[in-house]
């Protein structure tokens, strides 16, 4: 994805916690509903277990626990986002689990605000740019980025930044 | 023609495994003359085909190759290690050779001289004899030969019309044909059309050929092996001497053929009979003859070339089918109707024995690898000076072709550092002790859904102090860095990293260990080392069953479903919970004798309340036995292994997934690695208490 291109990309939007997210929907393969997941043992928090995709074994990602945010039981708008990343140089299917799917955007890519030029601290390049509608911000997502690391992202505190560095 | 070369090249590099196979059975056993007539076999076959290939220098080596044994087959001549070694090195050029097509490299084209003159060398050298006796063979003459041995066929040849499209020169069959003994060969015509109508790429000719030879009537099949789809062939036996010695034979068969009578099968039995020959000999040699060539048939069935593309959609289909099926099963229990029980039942029956069949059919034995590597035991053991025996144990485990395949190297390369690092001289094993002949073993085994292969040798072990030393001098660590022994072996996986103090010819040419751990982990394994000083080394490599079907037993713990593989369980006892609650030292009382076992629930940190009667499954695990606490045995499952994916590469128990008929995820487990992690903690926990 190129963020200075300046036709015009599709993005699937999505709620976690009280922030807004958004993923280039060339990155996403299906939604579903939340179903019951197998958790395998020994493994991080926020790797939540594996699913059954169509006969195959998808592994789900709770993207609270990633991002750092507080966990929260699930809801009937609770979703399984299925997206393919590139990972270690493969291309692997993984299951994210989100509070709720929002819309699917178009966006002009020119009214994206650029990659956020927050403190060298926190710049690992997991937010990809902004976009502001009426009061309310839109983080686009790297997210072959975000699975490129395998820790917990201490997100929250970037969010914050970001959106300072941008009402500013 | 692109096509049928490739053909050949894949039947070549099954002969060259033969060859391979028994020159190095023959090096142990010089006289088996068993050993001496499968090379002879396929050198011959060799030869035919690169011939008819155009593969010349193929051709023209491998025809001096076979002179030599030839020699050998008659007994002129002894198998001795200068022919061995000369075999062998032919061997490799051969493969060179087939590699390099047509472009040659230098150092190839220099090596086939050196090897032709090699070859010549021998021959000439042995007592002379033999030369004349090759000699007389290459241009044996008609009428001249006075032996009474071997046998005269009729061969009819009818290419199809569309033989030379494929770029098959049928001339070159019938030369070769003509080259196995004395002959007649009789072109038929007629068929040609006026030159208006013809097809210059088309084959109007046939050919009938009466052949004296010494060979048997496989080696004349052997000459059609590459055609037999393209022509229509008939081999028969006429009878059991030279035919074409009896000038009236000759004659009566030149004029039926200049009066354009057709020579099929029966005329010609009718013309060849000689007075002298009495009925029944004929008979019942020919009756033999036709058990012979019955006998080739059933061998040439024997296998059958699959591209293996199609062998994976084969086994997704049938992976599909036994998921499919244990749906079938769940379904017919719950409607609870007899007859549908009874179908679904047969149907689990079938599938399961399909299911073995199919996979069994990707895999094959380890076995297939261990030719190479015995020679490279010999050559290099002996170029070193070194006495060394190479075992095998576990060579019927299988594995998939292609992980085979990528194996080879790494395993040679660490074998190669066995013999060149590892054993010692023989004065150095004598002045400490050991054995002068040192052994490398090359083991192979299953467990849980991992396939083990280990390489031991008792040579001198690797010193880490020496490692460390390397490590700091080469700036991969720092001198005051805290390392475990198993840490510093591991830096023997860095780039760059290489001990042996000379470069010799052997190691040390800039393929260390850090390339055999890339190519293992290519192949989703994993490589291990043990060591002692002046006791010896272990290579184990692990490597995962990507794709497979495994017996199970499916358990359950709190919601989640496991699989636990069948080959490893013993047996399984009820508990009450508060028994095992109470166990000291997790000990259970079992069948007259304490078992150790692991509450599965707090390994794998399940924090719902237990049931009050609770299961452990017996497993075996070096050849000890070893409990598993579950809360339920729910029954037997033929479970298809899926990968978790590398998201869960942290963690090692759980060896894969497989999907429950109901559509629900089960999970693998690999009991070794829930008693190896068990244990450990346990010593752990031991050593802290002593503390």
């Amino acid at each position: 994805m190129d963020i200075e291109n300046k036709a015009i990309q599709t993005f699937l939007s999505f709620k976690m916690d009280k922030e807004v997210f958004a993923i280039n929907v060339s990155k996403v393969i299906n939604i579903l509903e939340m179903k019951q997941i197998t958790k395998v043992p020994k493994t991080p928090k926020f790797l939540k277990g594996v699913i059954n995709l169509r006969g195959t074994v998808l592994p789900v990602v709770d993207l609270r626990i990633k991002f750092g945010l507080p966990e929260k039981e699930t809801t009937v708008d609770t979703s399984i986002i299925v997206l393919s990343i590139e990972k270690d140089g493969e291309t692997t299917l993984l299951g994210t689990l989100v509070d709720a799917v929002s819309e699917v955007l178009e966006l002009k890519m020119d009214e994206i605000a650029p990659s956020p030029t927050i403190g060298t601290k926190y710049d690992s390049g997991f937010i990809q740019g902004m976009w502001k509608v009426d009061e309310e911000f839109i983080m686009i997502l790297d997210i072959d980025k975000v699975f490129s690391v395998d820790d917990i992202i201490d997100f929250k505190e970037q969010i914050d930044d970001v959106k300072v560095e941008n009402t500013q | 023609m692109e096509q049928f070369k490739e053909k050949f090249k894949e039947e070549a590099v099954d002969l060259i495994a033969d060859l391979e196979k028994s020159s190095l059975d023959l090096s142990s056993d010089m006289e088996n003359p068993e050993h001496i007539e499968v090379i002879f076999r396929s050198m011959h076959s060799l030869k035919g085909g690169s011939a008819m290939f155009g593969f010349e220098k193929i051709d023209a080596f491998t025809h001096q190759l076979e002179t030599a044994y030839d020699l050998v087959r008659s007994g002129e001549m002894k198998v001795d290690d200068t022919l061995l070694d000369l075999t062998f090195k032919a061997i490799d050029h051969i493969k060179d050779l087939l590699d390099e097509d047509d472009n040659f490299s230098d150092a190839t084209l220099k090596n086939h001289d050196i090897l032709l003159q090699g070859i010549k060398d021998i021959l000439s050298k042995d007592s002379g004899t033999p030369k004349q006796n090759t000699a007389a063979k290459e241009d044996k003459t008609p009428n001249k030969t006075t032996n009474d041995t071997g046998a005269t066929y009729y061969i009819k040849f009818v290419p199809n019309e569309d033989i030379m499209k494929n770029g098959t020169n049928p001339l070159s069959i019938v030369d070769e044909l003509a080259s196995l003994g004395e002959h007649m060969v009789f072109a038929y015509t007629e068929k040609i059309p006026p030159l208006d109508k013809l097809d210059v790429l088309s084959c109007y000719t046939y050919w009938v050929v009466i052949l004296h030879t010494e060979e048997t009537e496989d080696s004349i099949n052997e000459v059609f092996m590459f055609v037999d789809t393209e022509c229509t062939l008939e081999v028969k036996f006429l009878g059991n001497t030279n035919l074409l010695n009896y000038s009236s034979i000759r004659d009566k068969l030149k004029s039926a053929y200049d009066n354009k009578d057709q020579l099929d099968l029966s005329t010609v039995e009718e013309l060849v009979i000689i007075p002298k020959a009495s009925e029944e000999v004929k008979e019942s040699s020919s009756l033999s003859s036709n058990e012979s060539a019955k006998k080739a048939r059933d061998q040439n069935i024997t296998s059958i070339r699959v591209p293996s593309e199609k062998l994976d959609e084969l086994i997704n289909l049938v992976s599909e089918l036994v998921t499919r099926q244990a749906s079938l099963t769940l379904k017919s229990e719950q409607i609870n109707n007899k007859e549908l029980i009874t179908i679904a039942e047969d149907i689990e029956k079938i599938t399961r024995r399909l299911r073995d069949n199919t996979f069994g059919i990707r895999l094959i034995p380890i076995d297939n690898m261990v030719t190479r590597f015995q020679r490279l035991v010999r050559e290099l053991s002996h170029d070193l000076e070194k006495d060394i025996i190479f075992q095998t144990e576990g060579t019927d485990t299988e594995l998939d072709k292609t992980i085979i395949e990528g194996l080879i190297d790494p395993l040679m390369h660490i074998i190669r550092n066995s013999i060149d690092h590892g054993i010692e001289s023989p004065e150095e094993r004598r002045s400490l002790g050991k054995p002068e002949k040192g052994k490398i073993l090359l083991k192979a085994y299953y467990s849980g859904a991992n396939v083990y292969l280990e390489v031991t040798d008792d040579g001198k072990g690797i010193d880490t102090k020496k490692i460390f030393r390397k490590a700091v001098e080469n700036g991969l660590v720092t001198a005051d860095a805290d390392l475990s022994e198993k840490e510093i072996l591991d830096l023997t996986f860095q780039p760059g990293f290489s001990t042996a103090q000379n470069v010799t010819k052997v190691s040390g040419r800039g393929v260390g260990m850090d390339v055999v751990k890339r190519k293992i982990a290519d192949l989703r394994g994993d490589i291990n080392i043990e060591t002692k000083l002046n006791v010896g080394t272990t290579m184990s490599i692990k490597l995962p069953l990507t794709l497979s079907i495994i017996d199970g037993l499916l358990v359950k713990i709190d919601e989640t479903f496991f699989v636990i593989p069948l080959a490893t369980v013993d047996k399984c006892f009820e508990f009450k919970h508060t028994q095992l609650s109470n166990a000291v030292n997790n000990l259970i009382y079992i069948n007259d004798g304490h078992i150790p076992f692991a509450y599965l629930r707090k390994e794998f940190e399940v924090r719902s309340t237990p049931p009050e009667i609770e299961q452990v499954i017996v497993v075996e695990y070096n050849e000890s036995l070893f409990g598993l606490a579950v809360d339920e045995v729910v029954g037997e499952y033929q479970a298809v292994l899926t990968s978790l994916g590398n998201m869960f590469d942290m963690q090692d128990v759980i060896s894969g997934a497989t999907i429950l008929g109901d559509g629900t995820v089960a999970l693998v487990i690999d009991p070794n690695k829930v008693i190896s992690e068990f244990k450990y903690q346990l010593d752990d926990s031991k050593a802290e208490i002593s503390i």
